[in-house]
């Protein structure tokens, strides 16, 4: 008993000071996660289920179909890329998913995080119990903010994707995506044009 | 240079912005499924950007890619580019199509080359189609083609700090293989640079690393130019290029640029040949 709690002792004061560098027993955070977004991310996720490759084949292949939210961060042109030289980003995705990049940032401005409820109420309905998938990369917290984000919501049909794209394809087609409307338009408003 | 959120968020909106913008006038709508059909036009596209409207021949002679059908790591993903040493290749390009930046190497021979087997060590960004284009003499294109599924591989940290990754920036070895008398030479030339591609965020500022890469590399034997590459963002950590080279018993000369004023020169003396 003691060990135990000696053990989750160590584990709080580590996730406080450093990003979990084991990639098994990594524990969940008390909130949402604000360490580098890349990183090993826990098995698991209170208020969500987390599914494989298979299991979401099956999900989106079955009667209630789920809404699929990627969450992954664009292509990042450099700063100092060349004027000129071919810059042409791609995101393959999951085929039907709605692309809102970065929404599982923490911190995440309140008018994004405003948008990103209003959206996921519209692609659901309004129905808080159904299926949502929220995926990004594999070992990218974003999509594990994201979906406790909803949880924390109210939503009750969450399915947390950790293989995220790179999962998928293994085994699946991937469409390439382009930014959620939505989602652009606001970002473009906050960029100031 | 920091970017904090909603910096990173606005200079992303506005690569977008660009990207669409570029990506206009190109029939893959949103929704599509990612075919063979929507992979060719993507190359249509390159193409076009890259050579304009010159025609491209297929090929299985002039030149041949040899990469892993699946890279063990997205970011050294090794590639043989194998062409006919009889004088007729005047240069070769590879593009990673579903590399933001796909245009990856251009590599232009010179009277001392030997392009038999050239072997450089890529970033793969996604799932992609990689062509190599041949120019011959007399100024026609050949392409080949070769899929290769890897991923990541422009944003991957490379798990250390950056000033440790630039320790010893432009140093280089060449390494030479065993040679027989009149015939041409193996070399391996390995240059200490990250080539940081700009898309890396250092995982402790969380800032991004700006590109550093080289941009230009020309290596000569004696008064014989070898080759001169063209490099991108898409070149792997540490280059290392082997490439073959028809020996006058002079030193071998390498010359390398970074697109941060970054020069470096070094010179090497290949084996005598044996007998």
């Amino acid at each position: 008993m003691i060990g135990r709690i000696a053990a989750a002792l160590t584990a709080l004061c580590c996730l406080a000071a450093a990003p979990a560098d084991s990639p098994v027993n990594v524990p969940e955070p008390e909130g949402l996660y604000a360490g580098p977004p890349h990183g090993y991310t826990p098995p698991t996720l209170k208020g969500a289920a987390v599914v494989d490759a298979d299991a979401l084949a099956a999900l989106m292949a079955g009667p209630d179909k789920p809404v699929l939210i990627d969450v992954a961060a664009p292509d990042r042109k450099p700063s100092n890329f060349p004027a000129g030289r071919l810059w042409l980003p791609v995101h393959p995705s999951i085929p039907g998913a709605v692309w809102m990049p970065e929404a599982g940032a923490e911190p995440l401005a309140p008018e994004r995080e405003a948008l990103f409820y209003e959206r996921v109420a519209e692609l659901t309905g309004g129905d808080k119990a159904k299926p949502i998938v929220v995926f990004c990369h594999v070992e990218c917290w974003g999509s594990w903010n994201a979906a406790k984000r909803l949880a924390r919501k109210g939503y009750t049909g969450i399915r947390w994707f950790p293989e995220g794209v790179e999962g998928w394809q293994e085994k699946h087609e991937t469409t390439n995506l382009r930014v959620d409307p939505a989602w652009k338009a606001a970002s473009e408003k906050q960029a100031g044009r | 240079m920091t970017f904090r959120i909603g910096q990173t968020l606005s200079s992303l909106a506005l690569g977008l912005a660009v990207a669409t913008t570029a990506l206009t006038p190109v029939a893959w709508a949103a929704g599509a499924s990612d075919t063979d059909q929507e992979r060719a036009a993507r190359w249509q596209e390159i193409a076009k950007s890259i050579f304009g409207d010159r025609q491209i021949a297929q090929t299985d002679s002039l030149v041949k890619i040899d990469a892993p059908a699946r890279a063990l790591d997205a970011a050294l993903v090794p590639i043989t580019l194998t062409m006919p040493n009889d004088g007729q290749i005047k240069a070769v390009s590879l593009i990673i199509d579903d590399n933001p930046a796909p245009y990856a190497a251009k590599f232009e021979f010179g009277p001392a080359a030997d392009p038999a087997e050239l072997k450089l060590r890529v970033r793969v960004n996604n799932y992609t189609d990689m062509h190599a284009v041949v120019e011959t003499q007399d100024g026609k294109l050949y392409e080949a083609k070769q899929f290769v599924k890897a991923s990541g591989g422009c944003s991957a940290p490379m798990g250390m700090s950056d000033e440790e990754a630039m320790k010893g920036m432009g140093d280089m070895r060449m390494k030479f293989a065993e040679t027989g008398a009149g015939k041409p030479v193996e070399a391996t030339l390995m240059v200490r640079h990250p080539n940081f591609s700009g898309m890396q965020m250092n995982q402790v500022s969380r800032e991004y690393t700006p590109a550093r890469y080289i941009d230009k590399l020309t290596v000569s034997a004696g008064d014989q130019k070898v080759f001169t590459l063209t490099g991108d963002i898409s070149i792997a950590s540490n280059p290392v290029i082997n490439f073959a080279f028809k020996p006058d018993g002079k030193p071998i000369q390498v010359a390398a640029s970074d697109n941060q004023g970054g020069h470096w020169q070094h010179s090497f003396n290949p084996p005598a040949p044996t007998n």
